[in-house]
């Protein structure tokens, strides 16, 4: 399909829009909901580690970097089958009974987004120099002010991370489907269906054209999140 | 206050770098240490600056020893130290912002947290010992530059104010100036004694004769085998006590 032939099919649907708007807000509200919770936790979890392994020597360093690196390739439907497993009535968090709920969609985005967050950062994180640190340090730094100019001066590497973890996370399909249920309420609305899943629900029963007007809803927001994290990241540098 | 090293012993991976060093950075006073490279100055300078403890030996500070005492204690000994690298390492922000970094960390994180907010709304608070710091080395005009558009000299310029700003109680200066041209080793240079004047103790490891003849009260010579000789100036330049010592200077110890 060309571009031109492409907005021929877009436009009509934008202007008779096939939804109802409080459809769309919701599952655009569960989608970004799901995974930027993911994503924020993912960080505060993977730029602790990524700091920790690219500059403190312990056992283990070299397992821990291996399982980091796996884990950023790993496939995203094992993540939901494990994820089910660990929460259904059989599993070791059965009692929290979050089988096909947010909660449980947001812990297998988290799973599936902290490998990237921490693999690219730790890429980052280990291309400050040496120098910059000791001069944290010799200026009266403590270690947290080290690590503090360490993430600062990596601020772009880090950017660059989250974008991927949330790239990751937000066009994620098999393991929301899996751990979420791609559920909608009786009045309509979303309760875990997410724009990815609802593509691939409209596409499933031949409506391609609305699959491709939620796909470019989903763009739209990948490329917004993009500007606001690419902003920050900026933003950092200027008072850096 | 004095910054001491009393016999010390130091070295990496099985391999000894310093022997037995010792020297005091007194108050008010510019100590040049020189030495060939490879000789331990950087390593002897970082272990005054409380970067790692020695092998053996202590390390005092105002007769007090610091690996003894807590790490608290250590980080207030710590923050009465300023030290100067051969490279700038500046921080990726403005000049303003590197020059108060050491005023920034002795401030308490609420403290911290306003200043940063105020930088975030456009109204960023000027600290005063930090712009004073930066007329020292003649670059308060370019405050609001970022520093990574500063020439290599005007860098280590900025490095300099940096360690300065906060009033460090001893200075210690690891060939400052080793890549810098004659006009920016003259300002650092000018610095060093602006510093040696309000009563700050400053120890400068160089490997330039004529600077350590310039700037120094005293000069330690470090030849690998520890510190061989310790005096003023004029008398280790003119008659040193130890043979190896005038064979250096005079260039004819190879290494």
């Amino acid at each position: 399909m060309s571009l031109a032939s492409g907005l021929a099919v877009l436009t009509p649907l934008v202007v008779e829009f096939p939804f109802e708007w409080n459809y769309v807000r919701s599952i655009v509200r569960v989608s970004l909901y799901v995974s930027l919770t993911a994503v924020a936790l993912s960080t505060l979890v993977s730029l602790p580690v990524a700091l920790l392994v690219g500059f403190k020597e312990f056992r283990g360093k070299t397992l821990l970097t291996s399982v980091i690196n796996t884990g950023m390739g790993f496939p995203s439907v094992v993540v939901g089958l494990v994820v089910l497993f660990a929460i259904s009535n059989q599993g070791p968090f059965g009692s929290w009974d979050l089988v096909f709920t947010t909660e449980a969609m947001i812990i297998s985005q988290f799973v599936l987004a902290a490998p990237v967050i921490t693999g690219v950062s730790l890429a980052a994180v280990s291309s400050v120099e040496q120098n910059v640190r000791d001069a944290a340090y010799a200026l009266g730094g403590t270690r947290v002010d080290v690590a503090i100019v360490t993430i600062k001066e990596a601020r772009y590497g880090i950017a660059t991370a989250v974008l991927a973890g949330f790239g990751r996370a937000i066009s994620e399909v098999g393991s929301v489907l899996i751990v979420g249920g791609n559920i909608a309420a009786s009045d309509g609305t979303s309760v875990t269906r997410t724009l990815t899943t609802a593509i691939q629900l409209e596409a499933e029963q031949g409506r391609f054209e609305t699959a491709m007007l939620l796909g470019a809803i989903l763009v739209v927001l990948v490329l917004v999140v993009n500007a606001i994290v690419v902003r920050l990241g900026n933003g950092g540098g200027r008072y850096g | 206050m004095t910054l001491e090293a009393i016999d010390v012993h130091h070295g990496y991976d099985g391999e000894t770098v310093l022997e037995g060093v010792s020297l005091s950075v007194p108050s008010g006073e510019v100590l040049a240490i020189i030495g060939p490279s490879g000789v331990g100055k950087s390593t002897l300078l970082r272990l005054l600056a409380l970067f790692d403890a020695p092998d053996r030996g202590e390390i005092e500070f105002g007769s007090e020893r610091v690996w003894t005492g807590s790490q608290q204690r250590r980080l207030e000994f710590r923050r009465r130290i300023g030290m100067v690298f051969q490279e700038a390492s500046l921080f990726d922000a403005t000049v303003r912002r590197n020059a108060e970094y050491g005023l920034r960390v002795r401030q308490s994180w609420i403290g911290r947290l306003r200043r940063e907010l105020s930088a975030l709304v456009g109204m960023p608070a000027e600290t005063i010992e930090a712009m004073e710091a930066l007329e020292t080395v003649g670059l308060q005009e370019k405050a609001n530059q970022d520093a990574a558009s500063l020439s290599g000299g005007e860098a280590q310029r900025v490095a300099f104010a940096r360690a300065l700003a906060y009033e460090p109680d001893v200075l210690l200066l690891d060939e400052p100036t080793s890549d810098l041209d004659p006009r920016n080793t003259a300002v650092i240079e000018n610095a060093v004694l602006e510093a040696k004047k309000r009563g700050i103790g400053v120890a400068i490891a160089t490997h330039d004769m004529h600077q350590a003849e310039r700037i120094a009260d005293r000069v330690a010579v470090l030849l690998g085998d520890g510190v061989i000789e310790v005096g003023d100036t004029e008398t280790v330049f003119e008659s040193p006590a130890d043979e190896r010592t005038r064979k250096f200077i005079d260039g004819e110890l190879i290494y």
